[in-house]
Order: C-alpha cells, then structure tokens, then sequence
C-alpha cells in the first residue's frame, strides 16, 4: 500500500499556520497498533475529525477485535476538518488511514461508525476524498468492500445506497466474521455479488442491494417496505449481541492522543444496557438488556488503564453509571486507590434517582466542575408519559447532595414537543429550574451563594425509530421557537440560564431517524450542494437540505412530523433491535394513558422480548436497589 | 514533603515536531505517569502533577535538547528515573538524559535564554530545481525590522537586537529526493520584553530567494555567558 506521509508532512509544512490542529494527522500516538505482515487490511472510520473520532469506544474497540485476527490489520480513519480536505483536493490527495498513511480506496474493507444521523453527508465526504464511489451499485471488485454499523444501522434506509452491509447490534463477534469471510472469499476469486449474497446470511447482517422497495400501500399490507429479491436472504434481520460483554475484560487498549479531545480521559465500559425504558430513546431499546461487568474487573481495568495510558482522569462509562449495582464499592475502591495522585474518576451522566449524598462525595475525588442531570420533562404528568421514572423529590434530593458536596454548578436538561406536551408543560420546566436553584443556594455556605448557577439546556424532541415514539411526530420549527420563547418568559430568575439546540438541525434528523430509502437521493444532493459537517453549527444549513428534499421530491416535514398510528408499518420494520412491536405499541399506549412501565432489572420483566429472542439474560453483579 | 526536582532533558523530533506546545507538555506529563515515577501532586482545587516546561517551540520546529522539570516525592536515581521515561516515551519525543537540580537553578521555562537554531534549506516548489541552493542561502541576510501580529495587535520586531552573533551557512546533505540542500544556523536571544519566533525569522528571510525551510532544529539553548 502507498504511504502518503511525505506528501502529508509537505502538506502541513506549506501550509504552516494555514490548517488548524496538525496533530489531527501525525499517529505515532502512544498505544497504536502496527502490523507488518497483514494480508488483510480494514480501515475504521469515525466520520468526523480525529478530536471526536479518537475518544469514540466503538471505534476502538472494533479495531482491536479485528487486529486480534490473524493476518487482519485494523487502522483508524478519520474525516479530515474542512480547511484540510479543501488543501487535500486541491493538491490531489486522497482520504487515508492514521497508521500507515495509505490511501483509503487501497484497504480490503472500510468500515464506518454511525453513531448519529447528521454523519450522512460526511460518509460521502469522507468516501468522495478516499476515491471511492459513492453508491454501492457503482462499485466493482476493484472497490474496498462499505461496510456500516452502529445507532443509525436500525434505520438503515435513508443511508443504504451508500453501504454494501450493514452490521446491526454489537460488532464484537460479527465483525470478524464478515471480514474473514470477505477474505476467505476473495482470495478464493468470488465475485462481489457472490460474497454480498453469502454475507446476507450471517446473522445481524443487512446487504441493502438484495431487497426491492415496495410501495407504501404494499408496505402496509405486506408489512414491510423492502421484500427479499432471492429466497435465501432474510426477510427480517435481528440485531447480534456480545454474550461475553459481562465477563470479558474491561480494560479495552487504547491510544494515547497528543491531540486535545472532547472527552480526553481513560474510558472504562462498566456495564452495557439500560431497561430503565424512557419512551423516547433509541439507546435504551438498542443495547437490552442489562448486563454489568464486576467490580473487580473494572477496578483492575482502571489500574492497568491509568498505568498503561499515563491519564489522569478516568470515567466510568455507560447508559446509566451510577445504575450500577456495585458502584459505590466501585468509588470507593477507585477513591481509595487513587488518593494522592491527582487522578480524578469521574461519571458521565448521573441519574437523578439514583444520586445520592454517597453518590456525591464518592464522585469526582477533588474536583468539583459541573453536574448534568436530565430530568426531560417539567411536569410529573410527561415525566410519566415518557416513562421517566423520577420526581421532583428525586431531583431536588440530588440537588441538596451535589451542592452540599461542594458543587456550584449544575444544568438540566429537557425535551421540548415531546408527545402530549401542552404549554403548562413548558412552564413547569421553568418552575422546575427555578426552584431547584432555590434548593441549591439553601444547600450551599452563604458565603459561597454567588456562585450558585442552574442552567437548562433543551433539545427538540426527535422521534427516533426503534422506540415507542417512532410513530410521533415533530413539532414544526415555528412551534418549536414558539415554545422556547414561552420558556424564555417563563424563567424569571437571572441566575437561571436556558440555552436550546437550534430546531432546524432537529428537523433534519427527525427526517434521517424515520425516512425510508428515497432519503439517500437527498443526501447525495446535499453532499453535492455543499452539505458537510451537518453536525457543527457554523456548517449547517438548513436552506441546503430544503433544496435538495425539493430537487429530489421528498417531504421533508412530512416525514419528521407525520403522525401514525401504531399499526402503520414503518420503513425500518424489517430491522430489529430484538425489543417486539407490540412491546413498542404496548407502551405508547400506556404513555397516552400517563402510566408507566418499571424498569426490568428492578423489577418485574416487562415483556419487551429481546431476551429470549436473543437467549440472553439480565447479568447484574448484585441485587439491584431502586 | 521532600522534593526532588529531576531536569529531564529530550528530543523532540520527526513528525511530531507539528506539535502544539501544550500537546507536549500533555504527552510528557503522561509519559511520567506512565513511567510510575513517583511524581509531586500540587495542592488546591484542581490538583495537577508539579512539573515545568522549558521554552516552547513553535509548531514545525524540532529540539533536540528541550527540558522539563517534574518534582518527585522520593528520591529515584536518575538513571533508573531516566531509563523508566524511555520505556515510556514514544519515539520522537524521548528523553535522553536526566539529572537532579538545586532550589538554586532557574526553572525551567527561564533557564536558558539563548536558542541555536537550524535550518535545512532547499529550493521552493515554484523554483528552478537546479538552483545552486548553497550560494542562494549565502546571500541570505537579516531583515530590517518585521511586524509581527499578536493578539490582533501590532507590533515592529528589529531582527538583529535578536540574533546573536552571525548567520552561519554552510553545505547539507542532499535530501530524499536527491534534490541539493544547505543549513543555515543562527542563535536567538529572548528578551524580557518579548522574543522573535525562528520560523518567523526565516519566514521573512527566505521570501522571494526561491528557498524553502525543509525542517527547523533548535539544537542547543543556552544561558548568556557572564561578562
């Protein structure tokens, strides 16, 4: 394969001060993998810059799944920024991967991590500079074999012209397996087609080229919008899951970066799935169930992380931390171990039922910066339509310990247009902040008192697929500004501050998270007008994905603000997260009747079907405490 | 607490010369921490590992003699302290000598004034490639004065209240490529009121003599000899 480097370095050298954070494209960072005698390569991308590339665990751990492949050599990719790809055009350099510098239209395979839908247009940035073409019916033998996964794999439609497979569920097991039998297929001289049809029988594995789109009206009546062109390919395809994820090792090898990251800390998974079963979110259905790793596993793997990676912060990851059944012990060793060093653990999301006074002194060691918590809703009444499970009490008890222990800082975050939501609602969160600011500065020395700050941060509701909400729909953006404003007015206190997510970049994802395969035409549409980077705000525009729905056909806020019934057949029904349809009707129904549903690993089993379509149990290390 | 202070000197070399000031001195804290020296820990609110940096390079430019300072709660022979780091460094940045200093000796940031910078030249890309690289550097002079922006301020360097001693040009190894080379070597004073950045300098001084820096070294820093 070709090494780009010299030309890289005589890029960068040129431009000086001209391209921002060179060491986006050094590697030789500590940690990096390198293999000489590979005869398979595969390289994973991030589609977005190294700085949020890098600290992605589904990026790392995949990599090092297929480097523990005999022969396999996995290197990272990442979308280079935009003053970089515009030097590499000009000059005609192509896409290519950190360890060896070599052009991505070289490797076997390329794989990409779809973590949120506005990635779209920078896969096809990221495929366009790595010389590859863009759709998978142009690609022949001499193309590397597009490969996806992750969150957006469960609506694979609005992406599947641009990927040969799709892995849905956890890659761990499946990965591998689609690329040893990519190699063992190749180099036995299948054709792309032959190894395209062969892969489809892999389980949890998605080759959008081997099914004809059905109409709308034969959608609804056949009950799903793609049908199978050949007998031997699946009609649904499940989701796999890692039966091993409990007992494997939790320290996950990582590279150092000498680059700043977003999140530049050791990671350490802790547990995977969360049945607490919020209404609206996609991960709470993606990852069931519940599975924890123990306590000594994770204590050990933080030790060897820290002595291996040289960092001084470490966070304890996963849906739900502080969920955990053993993680105050977990603290509190990790507490015990670390004191003096200046090494601090921390947790990325608290949950606000389960943050207590303990919970406060055990987080963070020293080190008091701020606290999120996300109550969603401003009323109990939506808090139970989306099955939240928490009250005021549970947020104001949080309050009392957080700032009793020293923090001065805490946002809230919210939902706006969420299902039922009327405007005492919205009035409810403004009451909500403002007495928890009211708690918080009782909590605190009066001394101190000054410093008290209580942000909320809101978002606009986008239903997602693969949820009980998939059938909702968005609020339009005038709603949307009309209810923020009326949050604005409702917040009378100056220390309370509101900041929202701009609505326009809601409504393009509401379309990516429910459209169906007519979708694609307008992503390449945007790509082609400019669209890259959707997911920063000083590249997105709204006005360029408007045009490229109207040149293609498509509405836009039909598809993100339809509402269906729960018999409507959605275009993603042929994909599952294991979790049964009727489990997602079940639920809708029970949020229009503002009941809610109690979380599995508490309490009783709810039915949702994933564990034994999966044959699978919950794994919880101890008995968990609501 | 006992508090030794280990001057750990190193080289910072190859690609990662396009490394920030502060991502090295990122990469180096974790490198002592990697090594399991037993490091200082500073008090307050945000407790960080006691350690000082010398001057900072400029993105581009290499060193071959750059220093930090990490203070360590217990005493480990330097040599032993050294050959931990080494283990623990990743290849363009590795220290290559350590040694204990006195509460006496400047920190540092502060400890060595003078910088000996080179330079290896070659024809720019837009130039003719059979120019006579090494008579185009002995041509080379300092510019006048150069204005500088900083914090959206300006302000008017003079070069020569700056570089101590002459410019010294002489013949270089030729490149990868076979294309003819020259290094010129100069030495930068910083001063309390400010300092000139060496690939500022050669920046002014190479324009329109058709040459281009292929890479910039510090290779040795110095205190101002005593009168």
């Amino acid at each position: 394969m070709q090494n780009l480097w010299p030309r890289i370095e005589g890029l960068l050298r040129d431009a000086g001060r001209d391209i921002s954070r060179p060491a986006r494209y050094l590697n030789h960072e500590w940690g990096c993998t390198y293999k000489d005698d590979a005869d398979y390569h595969f390289c994973m991308i991030y589609p977005d810059t190294y700085e949020l590339g890098q600290p992605n665990q589904a990026v790392r751990i995949l990599c090092n799944v297929v480097n523990a492949v005999d022969g396999m050599y996995a290197e990272r990719g990442y979308l280079p920024a935009a003053d970089m790809i515009d030097l590499m055009r000009r000059e005609g350099v192509p896409a290519f991967s950190l360890e060896s510098c070599a052009p991505l239209h070289e490797f076997d395979a390329v794989g990409f991590s779809l973590s949120h839908e506005l990635v779209a247009t920078n896969v096809l940035e990221m495929l366009d500079l790595g010389r590859i073409p863009l759709r998978a019916a142009d690609r022949d033998e001499s193309n590397p074999l597009i490969v996806a996964g992750g969150p957006c794999a469960f609506n694979a439609e609005p992406f599947s012209a641009f990927f040969d497979v799709f892995l849905l569920g956890e890659g761990e097991e499946s990965l591998p397996e689609l690329l040893v039998l990519h190699r063992k297929m190749k180099q036995a001289g299948a054709s792309r087609a032959e190894f395209l049809r062969a892969a489809s029988h892999l389980e949890g594995c998605y080759v959008p080229s081997l099914y004809d789109v059905l109409d709308e009206d034969e959608a609804q009546q056949t009950g799903a919008w793609v049908r199978p062109k050949y007998e031997d390919v699946p009609a649904n395809i499940v989701k796999r899951i890692w039966r091993d994820f409990a007992t494997s090792p939790a320290w996950e090898p990582t590279v150092v970066p000498f680059a700043e990251l977003v999140h530049d800390r050791l990671n350490v998974e802790i547990l995977r799935g969360c049945t607490r079963g919020c209404r609206f979110c996609q991960a709470g259905m993606m990852y069931r169930p519940v599975r924890e790793r123990s306590a000594d596993n994770i204590v050990s793997a933080v030790q060897r992380g820290l002595a291996e990676t040289g960092y001084d912060e470490v966070s304890l990851t996963s849906l739900s931390s502080t969920d955990h059944s053993q993680i105050e012990e977990i603290l509190r060793r990790l507490n015990r171990g670390l004191d003096g060093k200046g090494i601090s653990v921390s947790i990325p999301s608290q949950r606000l039922d389960s943050f207590g006074v303990e919970m406060a002194e055990l987080v963070a060691g020293g080190k008091r910066g701020g606290l999120t918590f996300a109550p969603e809703a401003g009323t109990q009444r939506l808090r139970d339509v989306i099955n939240k499970g928490v009250c005021e009490d549970d947020l104001f008890g949080a309050i009392d310990a957080a700032f009793a222990a020293g923090w001065r800082r805490c946002k809230l975050y919210f939902m706006i247009g969420l299902p039922t939501e009327t405007d005492d609602d919205i009035k409810g969160i403004a009451s909500l902040a403002q007495r928890a600011y009211d708690r918080a500065k009782k909590a605190t020395p009066p001394e101190a008192r000054g410093s008290v700050k209580v942000s909320i941060s809101c978002a606009l509701f986008v239903p997602k697929a693969q949820t009980p909400f998939q059938w909702d729909g968005q609020i339009t953006t005038e709603e949307a500004h009309r209810r923020i404003n009326l949050l604005r007015s409702s917040v009378k206190y100056r220390a309370v501050d509101v900041h929202w997510h701009e609505p326009d970049v809601s409504l393009v994802e509401a379309m990516m998270s429910r459209g169906g395969r007519e979708v694609c035409d307008v992503v390449e549409t945007a790509w082609r007008h400019g669209a890259r980077f959707d997911a920063w705000t000083e590249f997105f525009s709204l006005d360029t994905w408007r045009a490229a729905c109207a040149e293609c056909g498509v509405d836009m806020e039909g598809i993100a603000q339809g509402q269906y019934e729960t018999s409507w057949v959605t275009p993603w029904d042929h994909l599952s997260v294991g979790v049964t349809t009727r489990f997602f009707r079940r639920e809708r129904r029970l949020a229009q009747e503002e009941r809610t549903t109690p979380d599995c690993s508490y309490e009783r089993c709810s039915a949702c079907g994933v564990c034994p379509k999966l044959n699978i149990d919950i794994q919880c290390q101890e008995e968990r405490h609501g | 607490m006992a508090d030794f202070r280990l001057r750990v000197t190193y080289a910072e070399t190859g690609r990662l010369v396009m490394l920030s000031h502060l991502e090295i001195a990122r990469a180096l804290e974790r490198a002592v921490r990697r090594a399991g020296l037993p490091y200082a820990v500073s008090q307050g609110f945000s407790p960080h590992m006691k350690q000082a940096f010398g001057s900072a390079l400029p993105v581009g430019v290499g060193g071959l003699e750059e220093i930090f300072d990490v203070s360590l709660t217990d005493y480990v022979p330097p040599e032993e302290a050294l050959a931990r780091l080494r283990a623990s460094s990743a290849p363009d940045l590795m220290p290559h000598a350590a040694r204990y200093i006195t509460k006496d000796e400047t920190a540092a940031s502060a400890a060595y004034p003078r910088s000996t910078y080179e330079a290896l030249l070659e024809a720019s890309r837009s130039s003719d490639c059979e120019m006579d690289v090494l008579a185009a550097a002995h041509e080379l002079s300092l510019p006048s004065e150069i204005t500088v922006v900083r914090k959206k301020k300006e302000r008017v360097l003079v070069p020569s209240e700056f570089v101590v001693g002459e410019l010294e040009v002489e013949p270089a190894e030729p490149g990868e490529e076979g294309q003819s080379r020259a290094l010129v070597r100069f030495t930068l004073e910083s001063k309390a009121s400010g300092s000139l950045r060496p690939d500022v300098l050669l920046e002014h001084m190479l324009a329109d003599s058709g040459l281009r820096a292929a890479s910039i070294l510090r290779t040795k820093q110095s205190e101002i000899p005593k009168e």
